[in-house]
This record gives structure tokens, C-alpha cells and sequence, in this order.
């Protein structure tokens, strides 16, 4: 009996460590989340209270001047520019960015390895560097302060990273896969969107979260090339800081809702992520 | 059903690497033409040029007399079947077989129709609703064959379609493919490294080596009647023996010096050593089939002393390994009679059925 049952103990053991360290790492990740609620729901007396209360009862009053009252302008439409530029930006980056990789993983030409170099060694040089040329294009065009400007410098700077990547996904599809639609009567265009495209979509879904997570986060440009038609919800929250001193309150209250949609994108994709479906295509 | 011409075709991926060089044959309307070779000898290639993906360097390949080269892949009407499957992994077997007509704005219902009848007769209607990684190797190149047939194309590509399968789904599947044939009556071009399977399934074999065209013809005139030594090593079963041989001349008449064995030929064949050998000191080796060899144990002008290294025990024969100071020489003896390992036979030749090579390989007793 005891033979039999110390390794069943030493099996579960592992399992209860295993569990423990993988219950730490969510705690870990999770407890600014938690912090950042909380602080949303505190009242003002509560969130400077020290040792720190673990009980309170919340108060919605931080939301309600955040969204309602504060600084006269309604955060909904940072919110909604936040929202607009970032999937506009990521919907141009992996459509354009899926036709240019596949278009460099199917049709190699003389130079196509310099081309793909070259695309990307527009991500060679950081942001801050080109700031002040980017300004000076826009204004002489008359995009500053416009949605139209922050989705396209996302874009231009996704795109090269989208291709990156998806260039490697449509190299590893069976060629066969796409010569048997050829050969059924699908044309290159019909193959691309029928064949091609479904197979790569755990890179479809990656680009994209990538892409997303960044425009969604930027705060270099948008700071600097919009001020209030489209500034977006990064901007918001730094002048938020600036001007009011910090109530911590309303800056947890918007913080959670510069968070949650990026979250929640996020969490509805990754089930996609799944790699090895392409498993079983032959052979 | 179309008839298909390639004329002087040449294939060169680089300007100095041919992969297939002068090629010029036809395939018959509604015949089943084999082309065997081993890898890398450009039997891919021509399949490729032909269904459109793959540019032709030279030469033109012809349907019906209309030229081809220019025609995109997908305007040429053929139906193709490939080694590795090529099923879509992100479909099912009904999306699968669906593919081709889908393209083709069929109303849902006559689908639905078609793939229930290829289904049906490629017995894989209770896998329709599964994908293809759930599918054994043997199913999957059902749905391989169904999607090609599906569409009522009458020229059918097949590239070593059985290639990946063990051998009795093979033969299993190979009945299919005739069958299918037999009943759709369309032109196929089937690729194969198996000459068992290309002389089962097929009208007419093409033996390609080195991306050229080595000799057409049924399974018997390639193995009665080989161009050259390359096509009678290729082909049969059992491995063909060449030993190094030389002319002499008996009163005038030639006869063949076979490791110190004198032996005397036929009319007609000694007829063609006067017409083809002008020299007589040009090296020439003598081939002969394991069937065309007779065994004894006494010796005799006309028999080639040797001693037997092996035996292969087949069943009902058994094949003997016999090696001489003129080479080694394998010979099919039903199984009672095969002598041990070590003991000393003589070999007598079929003098009506020797091969003879000169130093480029051409197979001078040619008949046909």
C-alpha cells in the first residue's frame, strides 16, 4: 500500500506546485487590474487610507465625474477616436499587409529579398527619430489634428511587421494546396481569399492583436499631431494628470475603460491562435 | 476526350540545369499513358508544364492541335490528383469535394447532389463531415480522386497518386483509378516510379530518364525489346544480369564469348551483330532476364561455369545468385530445384531472348 501510494502523493505534490507557481504568475499579472478597479470604486477618503482598506463600499462617483462632469468634455469621444483609428489602422495594416506578404511568399522576382529587407528596415529607426519630419508632412498637407492622420502613420508602421510575419505563415502553406485550386479553375485572386488566407489565420489573428495593442497604445504621435477633434484615449488620460493635479479616482475610472476594450479584442482572438492547423493537409 | 501532344518539349530552371530535354510523345484520346522513371528524372516536370504550373522553355505542348503554353492553369480544364493529397485542412470532405463546382456559381443543390454521388461511389459518404487530418491515407486520396472527378473534366493529371500507401492500398486503389477510368473514358496522364502499378493501370508506358524521352511502349516490348541498357535495368521485377561479353567469329557466323562460354545465335540475331558491329573490338556487354536462364550441373561449351552465393526463396521459385569470374548472374529456378549456396551450376542462356549492348548502352538485338 505505502509503495503504491508514494508516487501518486509525489504526482500530486508536483501538481499542487505546478499550481501554486501558475497562481502566483495570475496574481502577479492581475493584481494592477485589481488595484486599478478597486481605486475606481474607492471613494476619495478610501484610496489614501493607510494601511490600505481591503473592505470598503464602493462608490460609482469617480465614473460618474470621469464620464460626466469632468473637464467639461465627454471622455466618450476620446473612447470613440481610440476605437475608430485603432481598428481602421489595423483592419488597412493586415489587409494590405496579407496581399504584399503573399505576394512576396509566392512571387519571388529579381530583388524581392532586398524589397522584403527594405520593408523591414522602415521598423529600423525608433519613432522619436522621425517625429518632427512626420509633423511637418502633415501639417503641409493639413492632416494634423485629424483621424485620417494618426490611422495611416499606425498603419505605415504596422505594415512592415504584419508582412514580416505573414510572409513566413503563407510560405509554409503546401504549395500543392494552392496548385490544386489553380488547377480546379480558382484564379490567383480566388485562391488568395479561399485558400490561402483561411490557412494563415492564426497569423491573421496574431498581426492584427499586434497591431491593435499598438495603435491602440500610442502616445508619442497622437500627443503630438492631435489635440482635441482626434486625440485619442492615451492623450486624454496624460492631460487628465496635467491639469487637474491627479484625482486618482477618475483616472482609475477612464483607465478601465482604456484598458477593457483592448482586453476584451484580445481575448475574443486568441482562441485563434491556435497554430497547427495545417496539420494533416498532406500526408 | 482530348488528345495530347508534346512536341520537342524542353523544361531548364537554370539556362544550364535541364530538367526535361526534347521531349516528344502524344497521349492518345481517352488512353491511360504511364510515365516511369526514377526520381529525379523529370517526370514531375513534364506533369507540371502540362497542367499549367510550370513554364514550358522550349517546344509546345498541344491539346486537341490548340497550343497550350500560354493558357493560365486554370483556364485548361484538367482535373489533377497529387501525391501529398493536397486537401484543404480548413474544410471538410464535403467543402473539399465542393471546391471545384463552387467555383463553377452551380446552384447549392446540384452540388449537394454531385458530392453525394462521387461520394457514394468512392464509398466515403460517412466521412463526409469529417476533416481531412481525421482521414487515414487511404481515404484521403479518395477525396483526393473524388474532388478531381467531380467536375466532369476530361483530362485527368496524376501525380504518383499512390506514392504515400502502403502496398495493399495500393493495388486497392490502383483497381479504383482503372475502373474509374474505364467508365469516365477520359485521357490520363499518370506519373509513377512502380512499374508493377504503371503495367497494371495503364495503356501505354513512357520510361523518362534524365529528363529524356527513353522508350514508349507496353510493359512486354519494354521488357522483350528494351532501346537500352537503362530502360532493361528500369524495368522488371527481378533484376536483369549484364555481364561483359565479346563477338567471334565460328566459320563466319558470329557467335557470343560469354566468360569463356561460346554460344551460338539465332539467324536474326546473329544477322543484326553483322549489321550493327563494323569493328568487332567495341566493348559489349550481354544481358539476360533471371526467366532466361537454365541451371545445370554438368558442363558444356555453350554454358557458363559458376558458383551460387545466394538463394531467394519466392514462394513457387526461387531465385538464384550466382557468381562467376565474369560477373554475377541472377536466374529464376522453381523452388525443388534451387541448388545450395557453394555449389557450382552452369548457366545456359536463351539465345532467342539475349540483349545486346554496345558502349553507349543501345541495345543492338532491337527488334521492333
Amino acid at each position: 500500500m505505502t509503495s503504491d501510494s508514494k508516487p501518486i502523493s509525489q504526482f500530486n505534490l508536483r501538481a499542487a506546485l505546478a499550481l501554486g507557481a501558475a497562481c502566483v504568475v495570475v496574481g502577479f499579472s492581475l493584481f494592477p487590474l485589481y488595484i486599478m478597479i478597486t481605486t475606481a470604486l474607492k471613494a476619495e477618503s478610501d484610496i489614501f487610507s493607510w494601511p490600505p482598506t481591503w473592505t470598503f463600499s464602493p462608490t460609482l462617483q469617480a465614473f460618474k465625474n470621469a464620464f460626466l462632469l469632468f473637464g467639461g468634455q465627454n471622455v466618450l469621444v476620446f473612447l470613440f477616436n481610440s476605437v475608430l483609428i485603432t481598428a481602421a489602422s489595423t483592419a488597412l495594416a493586415v489587409g494590405l499587409g496579407s496581399m504584399a506578404a503573399y505576394a512576396l511568399a509566392r512571387f519571388p522576382f529579381r530583388g524581392s529579398k532586398h524589397l522584403a529587407f527594405f520593408i523591414l528596415s522602415t521598423r529600423f529607426a525608433p519613432p522619436v527619430a522621425f517625429i518632427v519630419p512626420i509633423y511637418l508632412m502633415f501639417r503641409s498637407v493639413g492632416l494634423i489634428d485629424t483621424h485620417l492622420a494618426l490611422i495611416l502613420f499606425y498603419t505605415s508602421m504596422n505594415l512592415s511587421f504584419v508582412i514580416w510575419v505573414l510572409r513566413g505563415f503563407f510560405a509554409d502553406i503546401p504549395i500543392e494546396l494552392e496548385e490544386a485550386a489553380l488547377v480546379d479553375g480558382y484564379t490567383r485572386w480566388q485562391v488568395f481569399l479561399r485558400v490561402a488566407l483561411p490557412l494563415v489565420r492564426p497569423g491573421l489573428v496574431a498581426t492584427a492583436i499586434l497591431s491593435a495593442v499598438f495603435a491602440w497604445n500610442e502616445f508619442l504621435l497622437a500627443n503630438i499631431i492631435t489635440q482635441r477633434d482626434a486625440a485619442t484615449i492615451p492623450v486624454y488620460l496624460s492631460g487628465f494628470s496635467a491639469s487637474m493635479g491627479i484625482a486618482w479616482g477618475e483616472y482609475m475610472a477612464v483607465g478601465f475603460f482604456a484598458v477593457a476594450p483592448i482586453m476584451i479584442f484580445t481575448f475574443f482572438l486568441q482562441r485563434h491562435l491556435v497554430r497547427g492547423l495545417t496539420f494533416g493537409a498532406v500526408r | 476526350m482530348p488528345r495530347i501532344e508534346f512536341d520537342n518539349v524542353s523544361k531548364r530552371y537554370t539556362p544550364t540545369t535541364h530538367a526535361v530535354k526534347n521531349l516528344t510523345f502524344a497521349i492518345e484520346n481517352g488512353s491511360f499513358l504511364c510515365v516511369l522513371g526514377p526520381s529525379g528524372c523529370g517526370k514531375s516536370s513534364t506533369l507540371r508544364m502540362l497542367a499549367g504550373l510550370e513554364s514550358i522553355t522550349e517546344g509546345e505542348i498541344r491539346v486537341d492541335g490548340k497550343r497550350y503554353n500560354e493558357l493560365k492553369a486554370q483556364s485548361r480544364d484538367f482535373a489533377m490528383v497529387f501525391e501529398n493529397y493536397a486537401l484543404y485542412p480548413h474544410l471538410d470532405v464535403y467543402g473539399n469535394l465542393a471546391m471545384p463546382l463552387a467555383t463553377r456559381r452551380l446552384p447549392r443543390r446540384e452540388i449537394a447532389r454531385r458530392v453525394g454521388e462521387i461520394a457514394e461511389t468512392l464509398q466515403i459518404t460517412e466521412h463526409l463531415r469529417k476533416r481531412p487530418r481525421q482521414l487515414s491515407g487511404g481515404q484521403r486520396q479518395r477525396v483526393g480522386l473524388g474532388r478531381a472527378i467531380i467536375r466532369d473534366t476530361r483530362t485527368f493529371l496524376m501525380d504518383e497518386p499512390l506514392g504515400h500507401m502502403e502496398a495493399y492500398l495500393r493495388q486497392q486503389l490502383r483497381t479504383e483509378i482503372r475502373r474509374l477510368h474505364e467508365e469516365l473514358g477520359a485521357t490520363t496522364f499518370y506519373i509513377t516510379h512502380d512499374q508493377e502499378e504503371a503495367a497494371a493501370i495503364s495503356d501505354q508506358i513512357v520510361v523518362m530518364s534524365d529528363g529524356r524521352l527513353q522508350q514508349a511502349g507496353d510493359l512486354l516490348t519494354l521488357l522483350d525489346n528494351p532501346v537500352n541498357k537503362f530502360v532493361a535495368e528500369f524495368i522488371g521485377n527481378l533484376p536483369i544480369s549484364i555481364i561483359p561479353a565479346a563477338v567471334a567469329s565460328n566459320f563466319g557466323v558470329p557467335e557470343l564469348i560469354v566468360g569463356g562460354a561460346r554460344m551460338p545465335l539465332p539467324e536474326n540475331r546473329a544477322s543484326l551483330i553483322e549489321s550493327s558491329i563494323s569493328s568487332g573490338g567495341s566493348k559489349l556487354e550481354v544481358g539476360v532476364r533471371p526467366g532466361d536462364i537454365e541451371l545445370f550441373e554438368d558442363s558444356a561449351p555453350n554454358r557458363l561455369p559458376l558458383s551460387v552465393t545466394v538463394v531467394e526463396p519466392l514462394g513457387d521459385s526461387a531465385v538464384v545468385v550466382a557468381d562467376g569470374p565474369a560477373g554475377r548472374l541472377r536466374a529464376t529456378v522453381p523452388a525443388d530445384t534451387a541448388p545450395p549456396p557453394g555449389k557450382s551450376v552452369h548457366a545456359e542462356f536463351d539465345p532467342s531472348r539475349l540483349l545486346l549492348f554496345d558502349e553507349a548502352g543501345i541495345n543492338i538485338f532491337r527488334t521492333a
